[in-house]
């Protein structure tokens, strides 16, 4: 979904970024984004990147990344829980991306 | 019905109002004059009115008999996944052992799980006991999780509501390639769908905090973020729970 919305707009996109944070995703914001989730989930200073994001996208884009980060801190969960595999149609499809960003060596799929 | 109020409705026998406090960012559910539960207590943002409404639905369902378990064990699976993701044990829990341990794990340590435990645990308590599990601390997780982001205080647990287990469960559902039995093909949409009123409690979640299922396929779909940029905060929460999902 990644990859398909950033060609779909024509934006320029490092996946990398996704595995390490220390890359610039290149999509507007994206860095404060990282941030923000590694806070909320790692115990940093959420209120400092908050308001960080807050500053660079608005008050609508804290919102929509607080709700877009529990969305999949639940979806997460359940694809884990239930052992859900990833189709072969996607797993050719994120050939490239998945060793480019190391994703193969989780074991859900 | 007055200014900043909303009205929800859940299953008929359950009527909740939510007031919009002064500040138009605090919420909080009423029910016959009492103040139930309070969300997002301290936020300094506005709020889209439908993520405190969803939450109002979600303790709803929580609080109440599920499929297989009652309101109480809910209220407890939920309870024991916040003090595992605190690092903390109170082990006051009347779950069974089983059920403890799952939504322990399930609660802080997802990635933790594997065919051979979710197994092992069917076993011990059913597919449908488990597959409820997963519904309810999943959830219960997102709403914590929301509030932790945004800047507010956890919400307070809400009480139970009496009643047995429904039962309600889709005898269709067949084991397959995942790990739990299911409709249909494996796939995300119908990880719960053994156990419909989980299935059906994902998807109500999906839409507010994310985006519908239909609404997934606009890929230009923009609200306070860019769709490349949502996909991003996804992507990046999903790599920290090492989920390939």
């Amino acid at each position: 979904m990644l990859r398909a919305s950033s060609e779909n707009r024509g934006d320029a996109l490092d996946p990398r970024a996704i595995t390490d944070p220390s890359i610039d995703p290149l999509v507007e914001g994206g860095s404060r984004l990282i941030g923000f989730v590694d806070a909320v989930l790692g115990g940093g200073n959420v209120d400092g990147r908050r308001a960080s994001l807050g500053t660079a996208l608005g008050s609508d884009a804290v919102v929509d990344a607080s709700a877009t980060i529990a969305n999949f801190e639940m979806m997460n969960r359940i694809a884990q829980g239930t052992g859900m595999p990833v189709g072969k149609g996607s797993l050719a499809q994120t050939e490239e991306w998945r060793s480019l960003i190391g994703l193969d060596r989780y074991r859900h799929r | 019905m007055q200014p900043g109020w909303l009205r929800a409705t859940w299953k008929r026998q359950t009527l909740l109002v939510e007031r919009q406090d002064g500040s138009g960012r605090s919420w909080s559910i009423w029910c016959h004059n009492r103040r139930m539960t309070q969300f997002l207590e301290d936020v300094s943002i506005p709020i889209r009115p439908e993520i405190p409404a969803l939450f109002a639905r979600e303790w709803s369902r929580l609080a109440a008999p599920g499929s297989y378990w009652s309101g109480r064990q809910r209220i407890e699976m939920a309870a024991t996944a916040r003090e595992a993701r605190a690092g903390s044990r109170n082990g006051n829990s009347s779950l069974p052992a089983a059920a403890e341990e799952a939504a322990s794990l399930l609660g802080a340590r997802p990635a933790g799980t594997s065919r051979s435990w979710v197994e092992s645990t069917m076993v011990d308590l059913g597919s449908g006991p488990y597959i409820e599990i997963v519904g309810v601390v999943s959830r219960a997780v997102a709403v914590d999780t929301f509030h932790r982001a945004i800047g507010s205080p956890l919400p307070r647990l809400p009480e139970s509501v009496a009643g047995d287990p429904t039962g309600i469960n889709d005898p269709a559902a067949r084991s397959g390639p995942a790990w739990v039995p299911m409709v249909g093909g494996a796939s995300i949409v119908g990880a719960l769908s053994a156990v419909p009123p989980e299935a059906e409690a994902q998807e109500d979640m999906h839409g507010p905090l994310y985006l519908t299922y239909q609404q997934m396929q606009d890929l230009g779909f923009v609200r306070g973020l860019s769709r490349p940029q949502m996909e991003l905060v996804a992507a990046r929460t999903s790599a920290i729970n090492e989920c390939f999902y």
